[in-house]
């Protein structure tokens, strides 16, 4: 058992995680250079990998590794993209999660793996349709705390 | 949405290790959702047609 997640919080992952389709890698951004919270998002991101065989968990340095930073626009740690793998091709849908996605974040962030490992966005048609009509870019940045 | 459209990114920010960039956007309380490095901004929860609306409202200025 791990350090985060109780025997209780895994059995109901396990559970919803039975609705994976597609791989799911989870590309974890930290330095090594005063962060906090970067040993324990790894940590917990392991512990969720060790979840599903669908999941996979890169750790990049960011200083070490800029250019992958660059290519996924990442500019704090700890940071995580969600890529899935859909017939082989990488899908970037543009999924970040700044900070440790723990507390109330944390459902939200098993959700997330589940919607970008199934590609399925649960949106009404109406939206959907906004959405399609759009001509420039969309940036939204949600601000959680863990309590 | 950021799953159902390529123009569209997200980004769930952790707003106590990063008060910085909550203070950028006075974030006082959560959850706080920002459009477009602050174009438009939704306090508390953001339900599906409403956040369309701002996000709408936001694109044009």
């Amino acid at each position: 058992m791990g350090n985060f997640l109780d025997e209780n919080i895994t059995k109901q992952i396990q559970e919803v995680f039975s609705s994976l389709v597609n791989p799911v890698e989870i590309l974890l951004f930290t330095t090594q250079k005063d962060c906090e919270y970067c040993g324990d998002t790894r940590e917990l991101m392991e512990e969720v990998c060790g979840l599903s065989d669908k999941l996979s968990l890169r750790v990049v340095d960011i200083d070490k590794d800029a250019e992958l930073a660059k290519q996924y626009h990442i500019e704090r740690s700890p940071s995580i993209a969600l890529l899935a793998d859909v017939d082989g091709a990488r899908i970037d849908n543009g999924i970040r999660f700044s900070g440790i996605p723990a507390g109330h974040e944390f459902s939200a962030f098993i959700h997330s793996i589940i919607s970008v490992s199934r590609q399925e966005p649960g949106i009404s048609q109406e939206t959907q349709a906004f959405l399609d009509s759009l001509q420039t870019p969309v940036h939204l940045e949600i601000f959680t705390t863990p309590t | 949405m950021a799953l159902a459209s390529p123009m569209v990114t997200s980004d769930a920010i952790e707003a106590t290790e990063f008060p910085d960039l909550a203070d950028k956007y006075h974030v006082s309380g959560v959850p706080h959702t920002v459009i477009n490095l602050g174009e438009g901004n939704m306090i508390g929860a953001a339900p599906e047609e409403m956040l369309v609306a701002e996000i709408q409202k936001s694109l044009q200025k």
